[in-house]
């Protein structure tokens, strides 16, 4: 597929995933961040993060620790992409208008 | 319990866990098995109780199902320290509504269910309607003449 289609289905969890992002967009958040801060189950909550890393709203990459000094292991994280920042703003603006995307 | 014992069962549990993590993660597209697995054992150590360590792990399970149903064809370059998302297939096209399809299974269930209690209700009521008549008149049965008969020789 030569272009990405940047449509995503926006279900309540999708949009609780975005709004985690949108309090701060230039913020990397892990999986269990996301979970935190939008309390999805993970059962949920990880296909929504490919789903929306897939479409290009998200790039994600390994956390720049060194597990053995850290004492954990490196984490996935997340962040919006240029893309996504204005995609996601469109969709909760139209939810004001009344109107979705 | 003693002391030795509570670790003890926490690191049973916690292999319990890890092992559902990575056979859930095997389950995945091969080309994201390593990735999830590593990104979900690192939220794993995120999650302090055991009752939440166990949700994430079979949230993971379910995560596998959803994840092969919609990215069976994608190809995702996870070595990449930041992921290209060139050159595989989106799941626009599977639009299953504003549900996800954990919530979509759910209200699938509740509806059959509140199905079958209509159609019992319904049923039950037509039956019991049928077998008795609400406007039954009262009526004086006359008494009915006992002949008896006498065998003989007795």
């Amino acid at each position: 597929m030569g272009k990405k289609d940047t449509n995503v289905r926006m279900s309540l969890q999708t949009l609780r995933v975005l709004e985690a992002f949108l309090e701060n967009p230039t913020v990397q958040l892990s999986g269990a961040e996301v979970h935190h801060r939008s309390a999805i189950a993970s059962g949920t909550l990880y296909p929504i993060l490919l789903r929306l890393e897939s479409a290009g709203w998200f790039v994600s990459q390994w956390e720049s620790i060194d597990p053995s000094s850290a004492g954990r292991p490196r984490r996935r994280l997340y962040r919006l992409t240029s893309t996504g920042l204005t995609r996601a703003s469109e969709v909760f603006a139209s939810f004001n208008r009344g109107v979705l995307a | 319990m003693s002391r030795r014992n509570e670790r003890w069962m926490e690191s049973e549990m916690d292999g319990v866990f890890k092992w559902l993590i990575h056979h859930a993660a095997l389950q995945a597209p091969e080309s994201l098995s390593s990735r999830l697995e590593e990104e979900w054992l690192a939220d794993l150590e995120c999650r302090y109780t055991a009752l939440s360590r166990l949700g994430l792990a079979l949230g993971c399970c379910w995560a596998t199902v959803v994840i092969v149903n919609e990215f069976s064809r994608v190809q995702v370059p996870a070595a990449s320290p930041v992921v290209a998302t060139k050159g595989y297939i989106t799941l626009a096209d599977r639009n299953f509504g504003y549900f996800s399809l954990r919530s979509g299974t759910l209200f699938l269930i509740l509806g059959l269910h509140a199905a079958l209690f209509c159609g019992l209700v319904t049923t039950l009521s037509l039956t019991s309607g049928l077998a008795t008549q609400s406007d039954l008149p009262n009526q004086v049965l006359n008494p009915v003449p006992i002949e008896v008969t006498v065998l003989p020789g007795r």
